[in-house]
């Protein structure tokens, strides 16, 4: 395989696991108005528990030997990708019962960003958990065995199997956000206090939100490392989560095909193309800088010139017939307002 | 706003007069925002079936009581009666689902929703709002959404908001968020229903109008709590009325008879008997 083909499968198959990360974001910040500054931890968190369990046991002498990390299962793909998203799910239930009580949107993001900080720690101090700062190596390639692939055809593979997992998590996640159940989320979103006075749940609508958002967050995690083969803390810095948050800003909050832009956009484009590229020479990081600074000025030319996103939310239309004369009159009566921002899908 | 002395023997008549069956309650009720006393002693009763105006000049407790009737602040002390039952420690979620849904005084509007999805996510049997449904009892969803879209249209057609029905709710005036507001609770199936000045801000022509669609909801049989300022309108349509003052019952009866007595007419009115007041 050529490197160009091989590059372009790379960052394929970046843009499939940011979609699917930015769609879990979106569930909870865009429909479900949570902000979920430790983001990346739920993502960490899928991809360290995808990660030991694809790998043996490391006193077996097995894939993994010289690391020291729990669990160490060698479970065969896709179940340690499911378990990834279940452990981020069941770190969210924990996290989200007990600050979701009593806490606000800006004191929840508060906790939350703290809580990422001290995962953080721990995870880089705590070695004998997923082998501390050093992170998982010789994560086994799912099924390469099996299939007989090498490092070659294994990407396009991999690819091709993190498309798969795109659609079905498209299929599910469009499901919720079209359902009575979206509707409702984005009505707490908009002011959870008269949402409750319409007899909704907040907490538990939140929950779900959070909970589901959070399993995307370890699918796109495991998935991440997976293909990767490998994990560390370097790769979840806490700033990360503004990667994920800026590509749904840019994308289009509470749209989902507009997630899928901003996946295209900020993770990809600005970030692991460049890793790709030749360094300039004498200054090593200077691309990588130059598209930490491009990101930014994309997010404030975003905010300025089109806060909604490149693809706004859309207005979901009641498909209900035409109105009558006694409608149109009355409502002209009370003054009718121009009817602005169009349909975008 | 002035300062309103309150008589220290205030005649409480109300409970007196309420001698059908009561739809609400509240008992002493007090609330304390650090050391300001909102609501001192609170006690009233809602006549089932009827409208009943709480007015009372600024200050003197009305949101408070409101908001701790509706469950979104918890009382210091007292109880909140709904029928027979003890609602004081209920979530405002469970309270609306026992039929209390309440509006806001600044209008509420889900802005980020259309008109139409304002009234559909108020109705209250809702299937899909569980994830088991939306994915494997699509039918049961689907029938569901199907008559609670029948309901909101002849309920946006009611209130003359059906050409609006895809606005986004952001985008309507304000006199046209408070009849949505108005609406949206009406798609909760309320058999209580708090106003919180529901005339506040609006034209002369729809503060006829939402009069009218709040007479007809008592025709239905629900029963009405309205924080209202315009004494005209409190005359026209109320049956009932109680006055709060300093976070304190100081009177109930009919708007005519309260207008006679002398602790209302010093405590709220300060002898202006026509119109809107405000101290």
């Amino acid at each position: 395989m050529s490197p160009l083909v091989y590059y372009l499968f790379t960052l394929a198959f970046f843009v499939f696991a940011y979609c699917i990360l930015t769609w879990g974001l979106n569930l909870q910040f865009g429909e479900g108005g949570i902000l979920n500054f430790a983001y990346i931890a739920f993502v960490a968190i899928g991809a360290y528990i995808t990660g030991v369990t694809s790998m043996g046991s490391p006193i077996a002498g097995q894939a993994g030997s010289g690391q020291t990390y729990i669990l160490g299962w060698a479970l065969p793909f896709p179940i340690p990708l499911i378990l990834g998203g279940l452990a981020a799910a069941a770190f969210a239930l924990l996290v989200a019962v007990i600050a979701f009580r009593r806490l606000r949107t800006d004191y929840l993001a508060i906790v939350l960003i703290s809580l990422s900080l001290v995962l953080y720690d721990v995870i880089n101090n705590f070695v004998p958990l997923f082998n501390g700062a050093d992170g998982l190596s010789n994560v086994p390639e799912p099924m390469a065995d099996v299939l007989g692939l090498d490092a070659n055809s294994f990407v396009p593979f991999f690819t091709g199997v993190a498309l798969i997992v795109a659609l079905i998590m498209w299929f599910l996640m469009s499901r919720i956000t079209r359902s009575p159940a979206g509707r409702t989320l984005r009505a707490i979103r908009d002011d959870p206090e008269a949402a409750a006075a319409l007899g909704k749940n907040v907490f538990r609508h939140q929950l779900t939100a959070m909970l589901i958002g959070s399993f995307y967050a370890g699918v796109g995690g495991g998935l991440i490392i997976e293909f990767s083969g490998a994990f560390n803390t370097s790769a979840w810095l806490p700033g990360e989560t503004f990667l994920i948050f800026a590509a749904a800003i840019v994308g289009g909050i509470g749209n989902n095909k507009g997630m899928i832009l901003g996946a295209l956009i900020v993770p990809v484009l600005f970030t692991q193309l460049p890793k790709f590229l030749p360094d300039v020479p004498g200054h090593p990081a200077l691309i990588l800088n130059v598209a930490a600074m491009a990101i930014g000025v994309l997010l404030i030319f975003v905010l300025w010139f089109r806060p909604q996103g490149i693809i706004p939310e859309r207005r979901r239309l009641s498909k209900l017939p035409m109105a009558t004369p006694t409608s149109a009159a009355t409502a002209s009566a009370i003054s009718t307002p121009p009817m602005v921002g169009q349909d975008t899908q | 706003m002035s300062e309103v002395a309150v008589p220290d023997s205030v005649p409480v008549e109300g409970e007196r007069e309420v001698t059908g069956e009561v739809a609400l309650a509240c008992h002493d009720i007090h609330k304390s925002f650090g050391g300001v006393k909102a609501v001192n002693d609170a006690t009233f009763s809602v006549p089932k079936g009827q409208i009943t105006a709480l007015i009372g000049p600024n200050g003197a407790g009305k949101t408070t009581v409101v908001n701790i009737l509706s469950g979104a602040m918890r009382c210091d002390e007292g109880q909140v009666t709904m029928g027979d039952r003890d609602i004081t420690k209920l979530p405002s979620y469970q309270r609306a689902r026992l039929g209390l849904i309440r509006t806001f005084q600044l209008s509420r509007e889900l802005g980020g929703l259309t008109v139409f999805e304002n009234l559909m996510v108020a109705a209250r049997v809702q299937p899909g709002e569980s994830l088991l449904n939306v994915y494997f009892r699509r039918g049961l969803v689907a029938r569901s959404e199907r008559d609670n879209k029948e309901r909101a249209a002849a309920i946006l057609e009611q209130y003359g908001l059906y050409e609006l029905r895809d606005s986004w709710a952001r985008e309507l005036s304000g006199g046209q968020k408070r009849l949505l507001e108005i609406s949206r609770a009406v798609m909760a199936e309320p058999t209580l229903l708090l106003l919180d000045e529901p005339m506040a801000g609006v034209n002369p022509a729809l503060i006829e109008r939402i009069g009218e669609h709040i007479i007809a909801l008592k025709n239905e049989g629900v029963t009405v709590l309205m924080v209202e300022h315009n004494l005209n309108v409190v005359e026209m349509i109320c049956d009932h009325v109680i006055v709060l003052a300093e976070g304190r019952t100081l009177a109930t009866g009919r708007m005519s008879d309260l207008r006679a007595n002398e602790n209302v007419v010093r405590a709220y009115l300060g002898g202006v008997l026509d119109g809107r007041v405000d101290s």
